[in-house]
């Protein structure tokens, strides 16, 4: 996975040339990441209390990357607009937010596109149209960061996000067709076998099998076991939810169950 | 009897039978129990074992309550009131019992509950999820509804000045151990340690004569011990009492916080409920309940800034059960609320079960008895347990599903978040918790529900493995 590569090792040459305004796509994001964190150094975050590691001159820069990449999750996105450079006490902060962030070491989640508690959806324009897949994307990083480094839930700064926001044709398109596919494959491939298996043992042709009430049986069963069973721990996972359904069932009737044993045994 | 004889043999771990099966079974077996009486002239379904057992001669039936808590106060004042001799035996009757403290509107209507008893009406819930998206619960209810929190002792103390007022003696002392009647009439000698007033010293030895016990005494019940009820598995609740600056304690004047997600507890939740004059921060888990610690210091995290600069004033833990015990009932002992293991799933609810169950567990003895007057036997407390599990299963087993559903993961818990901000949810949580009842809505709305609910979880499990793919 390219999010997986994530690795800081781009040049800082390549700073200039660098946007702060992010690309919309998953591809770019991975490189970027690296090479927002010296931007993050230049510009200068307003609030130093969160943990983000504010402006430095270039000098500091170089050893604030380091320790970021000491570090096992390097630092997320620049959040604020930079504001007007003023070096000393950037560079004051800096070192003050630098010892913060080692000693918290749990930086908040930060992202230019996350504005006031929801993702903004203009910043996701890809040809005119929202991009939904980076939404996704940007969701998935967003509660995988949190999931990882919990936050406090604050409520002057809410989390008013709701997922149905996005249009339910991206989901299919991204979560149902490939794995459609997949079962569709795996499905036509079984199918195909058995229709050739059951001709050549029984001569009953395709065309009868479909009216034979065995065969169709076995289509059933094999149509099941596609959906049903994906991966080889959907077995097990299989029986542990049937026995689930029923277990606290059977605990709340071990009072009456025994009410049979014993009275069968002992005469009242 | 053939079909009694194929039911045993095929004996217990077999497939669920209906309860009405069960039930069926049960009703079969006491009418075989109370041989001498003449079937044909009962009412069918109707059992009444009592006609056929000893009238007692001069004197009331004698019933023990162990436990002073909810369980044990109510089950005390309904026997007291139904005419049967009653002594409540409480270890500690200023206990402090750690707990949620929230009660439903129905149990201040039930049981009858002064107004001045609730030390604050919670009519705002808000749910957190693991990605801190936070849904106010709430919306739908009524000026006059509202959760009640109460102070454990201040309700224990109630419960049980009403059942001494009704007849009942409470004794102050702890109860050891119970031995069993020697015939079938004969009465259970029951152990225990009399405390003086005054406190102090290890109490007095005693032992009294009764002929029924009713097990009240919490998730660690002895009698339960005592009547081999079984193991259950049981959550571990851990909450500090934090004491936060005024202006902090307003926002929670009458709001409540959920916290959900796996750095708060694999199982339950986090949570911070008002108290009278302090939050209670904390949290519960079945199945890592050695990481307790580190949960605690994850809810406090979640909470931080709205309970900065609070000290602690209270660290507190106790047991939850999590399902019944195997054993309920044996001979003319009954377990009644914690001791039982009636506490739901999701929300961990319990006070109000356990009033309702010592309550409906002493109005099967006084009915059985003809208000004291009568022995009793089991068939007799096996009716209470029949009408408690009829009344409330299907309770139980919703919250169960629901618990299964939503809390298995951080993705099922961003999916019950998002589910909880849809007014129809919670108009139906809220009437299902209020008055457990559940009220059919509009066909079509339970449609666009169930849809909304696999839509949500759709989504959140797709994000989840997403998520999983992800390495930051």
């Amino acid at each position: 996975m390219l999010m997986a590569s994530l690795s800081p090792s781009p040049p800082p040459t390549s700073l200039s040339a660098l946007s702060l305004k992010s690309h919309p796509s998953l591809r770019f994001q991975s490189i970027l990441f690296p090479r927002k964190l010296p931007s993050l150094l230049l510009s200068r975050s307003a609030d130093n209390g969160a943990g983000v590691v504010s402006s430095a001159p270039t000098v500091v820069q170089e050893e604030e990357k380091e320790k970021k990449n000491e570090e096992e999750t390097p630092s997320p996105a620049v959040a604020e607009v930079p504001k007007a450079e003023d070096e000393q006490k950037s560079n004051l902060a800096a070192n003050g937010a630098a010892v913060k962030a080692e000693a918290a070491a749990v930086p908040k989640f930060k992202d230019t596109r996350w504005v006031g508690g929801t993702w903004d959806l203009k910043q996701f324009k890809k040809n005119g149209e929202t991009d939904w897949d980076a939404v996704v994307d940007a969701e998935v990083r967003r509660r995988k960061w949190l999931q990882d480094n919990p936050e406090a839930s604050s409520d002057d700064e809410p989390v008013l996000f709701d997922t149905s926001i996005i249009p339910w044709w991206t989901w299919v398109k991204r979560f149902h067709l490939p794995e459609a596919e997949i079962l569709n494959g795996r499905a036509a491939m079984v199918g195909f076998f058995m229709a050739y298996f059951v001709d050549s043992l029984t001569g009953v042709g395709l065309v009868d099998q479909t009216g034979n009430f065995f065969c169709k049986t076995l289509l059933f069963i094999a149509v099941a076991g596609v959906l049903l069973i994906r991966k080889n721990e959907d077995i097990d996972n299989l029986k542990k939810i049937l026995e689930e359904t029923t277990f606290y069932d059977k605990q709340w009737q071990a009072t009456w169950q025994e009410d049979q044993t014993s009275s069968a045994s002992k005469e009242k | 009897m053939a079909s009694l004889s194929t039911t045993t043999s095929t004996g217990t771990g077999d497939s669920i039978r209906s309860f009405a099966d069960l039930r069926r079974q049960t009703r079969l077996l006491s009418s075989r129990a109370a041989s001498n009486a003449q079937l044909g002239r009962r009412l069918p379904g109707v059992v009444r074992a009592s006609r056929s057992s000893p009238r007692l001669n001069g004197r009331k039936l004698r019933v023990a309550v162990v436990g002073g808590g909810p369980a044990g106060g109510a089950a005390a004042e309904a026997l007291a009131k139904g005419g049967v001799e009653t002594i409540l035996i409480e270890r500690k009757l200023d206990n402090c019992k750690p707990c949620g403290g929230a009660i439903p509107l129905c149990m201040v209507d039930e049981f009858g509950l002064p107004l001045d008893l609730i030390d604050r009406r919670v009519t705002k819930m808000k749910m957190i999820s693991p990605s801190n998206v936070a849904v106010d619960i709430g919306r739908t209810l009524g000026p006059h509804e509202y959760i009640g929190m109460v102070r454990r002792e201040v309700l224990d103390a109630y419960l049980r000045g009403r059942a001494a007022d009704a007849g009942a003696s409470v004794i102050n002392g702890l109860f050891l151990r119970l031995d069993q009647p020697e015939g079938p009439g004969g009465s259970y000698k029951i152990h225990y340690n009399e405390y003086s007033a005054g406190g102090g010293g290890a109490g007095e030895r005693r032992t009294e004569e009764v002929d029924a016990v009713v097990g009240a005494d919490g998730a660690n019940s002895r009698v339960a011990k005592s009547i081999g009820a079984g193991e259950y598995e049981y959550a571990i609740a851990f909450q500090e009492r934090v004491r936060i600056p005024e202006a902090k304690m307003e926002y929670y004047k009458e709001r409540a916080e959920m916290y959900v997600g796996d750095d708060v507890s694999p199982d339950f939740y986090g949570w911070v409920f008002p108290k009278c004059d302090h939050v209670a921060v904390g949290t519960g888990t079945v199945t890592h309940k050695t990481d307790i610690k580190k949960f605690q210091a994850a809810t406090r995290l979640r909470a931080k800034d709205k309970i900065e600069g609070g000290t602690i004033i209270r660290v507190e833990a106790h047991p939850i059960p999590e399902h019944p015990r195997p054993r309920r009932v044996l001979g003319r002992v009954a377990l009644v609320g914690d001791a039982a293991g009636y506490v739901t799933k999701c929300s961990g609810e319990g006070i109000y079960f356990a009033a309702k169950s010592g309550r409906m567990c002493a109005e099967a003895i006084v009915e059985g008895s003809e208000n004291g007057t009568r022995m009793i036997d089991e068939s007799d407390i096996r009716k209470y347990l029949e009408k408690f599990d009829k009344m409330y299963w299907p309770t139980y087993k919703v919250l169960d599903i629901l618990q299964k559903v939503f809390y298995r993961s951080n993705a099922a818990r961003e999916a019950f978040v998002e589910m909880c901000a849809d007014d129809y949810v919670q108009k139906m949580t809220f009437d299902s918790y209020l008055y457990k009842r559940v009220v059919p809505g509009n066909p079509l709305d339970d449609l666009k529900l169930a849809v909304n609910t696999i839509g949500s979880l759709v989504r959140a499990n797709a994000l989840g493995r997403e998520m999983d793919k992800l390495t930051l």
